[in-house]
């Protein structure tokens, strides 16, 4: 599997996404000088930032090797819909303003793969509308992974403690559950 | 000897010829220290990810959580550390990434490696990851880190932990170490953490005081040569490579270096330049090897309470 450069309709279609989801700007604040690369797979394609001077280097002869990670990765696409990877999303908080801070309890529930209660939710920025993705944080403010909301900001007062307020997208508990 | 061989392996549970090899190695007091001290556990030691906070803060945070921790003379970043009634996994500060939990010889042998900002390194046998996290932390996550395993499952594990860690400078390939050399790419760094029987691990894993043969460990010698080999061809003139295996046979250690050296005149061991272990042996069963082999290290359970280890810091000559 070689690693190409992401060609531009490909890219800005990953850019429309990310930055539909959390700002404009988002995309091209987690990329930086980077240069986004993609390795292609049956199941899916999965897109790494790399710095370019590494492009020189990666004209090597890989046919004795398989890439399985690259650089920073970015996120993975499955039928035609791209999901942000885990290590992005610390940075991804710092770029967005879709942020919400759960509870210590519900940031222990998060990291287990649980969803969002509402008797967990700290805080949460005004605005923000049901479907919406967030980046869920700790009271210490550590970034635990991402969500996506399932009630709209006005709403959530509304709600009873044991209603659910975001569901779980992907958290940093993975890094023991899945690898 | 043989029969005193017999009679303490099956005392304690080992395979005589490993007891045989003990004993021409160490004499019977010390053999018998050896087989006590495996039988007492390790201490847990972490190592803090620079990567992804400050030493201090990561002591702040631990300390908050009952965790007692304890510099380790010769690691910046390493310490032993309690976690009294939690997992040392379960902790939000693991899977931020704020610290490894990894031996004490397996930093050292990163430590001895010293790789440097904006160099290119091969990490040769990666996975799960600890020293390739740990390279990349001392490199600052500027330069490439290649860190290449075969085994599939190891692989993903592997990658895991380089995210988990913050590591941002690797490419990870799965495939045959030694077919590096097809890769053109020369480094400036080897670390080649070879394969091995795992003889140092008994007090960890003691199941290994009966799971390998001599063969095993023959196979295992054959396997390091070969990796060594390609190593070797594919380092930068003037680079560095660290050798190291968890085990505590010479036969997978100084027998191997020694063969290495005898065939490469143009590579010399130099000194670790770090204080921590014993000298590795250079008359082991009664052999005459290269007297260099000296700088090379040993962690023993006996004599420092860690896991069995062999470090052996090389340069190929320009």
């Amino acid at each position: 599997m070689p690693v190409e450069l992401v060609d531009p309709v490909e890219w800005s279609k990953i850019r429309e996404t990310i930055d539909d989801e959390f700002g404009p700007g988002t995309t091209q604040g987690l990329r930086g000088n980077l240069a986004p690369v993609v390795i292609r797979s049956e199941q899916s394609n999965s897109y790494y930032l790399i710095p370019m001077v590494w492009m020189k280097q990666l004209e090597i002869q890989l046919q004795d090797f398989e890439v399985r990670s690259i650089g920073i990765w970015l996120g993975d696409r499955v039928k035609e819909q791209f999901r942000v990877g885990l290590p992005v999303i610390e940075k991804l908080g710092r770029l967005t303003r879709n942020r919400i801070i759960v509870s210590r309890r519900g940031a222990e529930s998060f990291t287990y793969g649980r969803s969002i209660l509402k008797e967990s939710l700290v805080k949460i920025p005004n605005g923000l509308r049901r479907g919406q993705k967030v980046v869920v944080y700790n009271e210490e403010g550590d970034c635990l992974g991402l969500a996506s909301l399932t009630v709209d900001y006005d709403r959530v007062d509304r709600l009873q403690p044991d209603r659910l307020v975001a569901k779980n997208l992907t958290d940093i508990g993975l890094y023991i559950r899945y690898y | 000897m043989r029969e005193k061989a017999k009679a303490i392996a099956k005392k304690h549970g080992y395979l005589p010829y490993m007891i045989e090899r003990y004993l021409s190695l160490w004499g019977e007091e010390e053999t018998l220290q050896f087989i006590d001290a495996c039988e007492r556990p390790i201490r847990t030691a972490i190592r803090v990810n620079t990567l992804r906070t400050s030493i201090d803060e990561t002591i702040a945070r631990l300390d908050k959580k009952g965790v007692n921790l304890e510099r380790v003379p010769w690691l910046e970043e390493g310490f032993y550390a309690e976690f009294a009634n939690v997992s040392s996994g379960a902790l939000f500060e693991h899977l931020l990434g704020f610290y490894y939990v990894q031996g004490i010889p397996s930093m050292s042998v990163v430590r001895t490696l010293d790789p440097k900002p904006g160099e290119i390194v091969f990490d040769l046998a990666a996975a799960p990851g600890g020293k390739t996290t740990h390279i990349a932390q001392l490199m600052n996550n500027e330069g490439m880190l290649i860190a290449i395993e075969q085994d599939k499952k190891r692989v993903s594990t592997l990658v895991g932990n380089i995210h988990r860690c913050g590591v941002t400078n690797t490419l990870v390939l799965r495939g045959d170490a030694k077919k590096i050399s097809t890769l053109e790419i020369v480094p400036d760094r080897i670390l080649l953490d070879a394969p091995c029987s795992g003889e140092g691990l008994i007090p960890i894993d003691p199941t290994r005081k009966t799971s390998k043969t001599m063969a095993d460990i023959r196979y295992c010698a054959t396997k390091q040569d070969e990796l060594l080999e390609a190593a070797i061809s594919s380092l930068r003139p003037g680079g560095t490579i660290v050798y190291s295996t968890c085990s505590i046979a010479p036969e997978e250690n100084e027998i191997v270096i020694d063969d290495l050296l005898s065939k490469h005149p143009e590579v010399k061991i130099v000194p670790i330049g770090l204080e921590f272990g014993v000298p590795a042996y250079t008359k082991p069963y009664g052999l005459m090897l290269d007297e260099s082999i000296a700088l090379a290290r040993r962690f023993l359970p006996h004599i420092h309470g860690l896991e069995g280890f062999f470090i052996c810091k090389m340069v190929k000559e320009e």
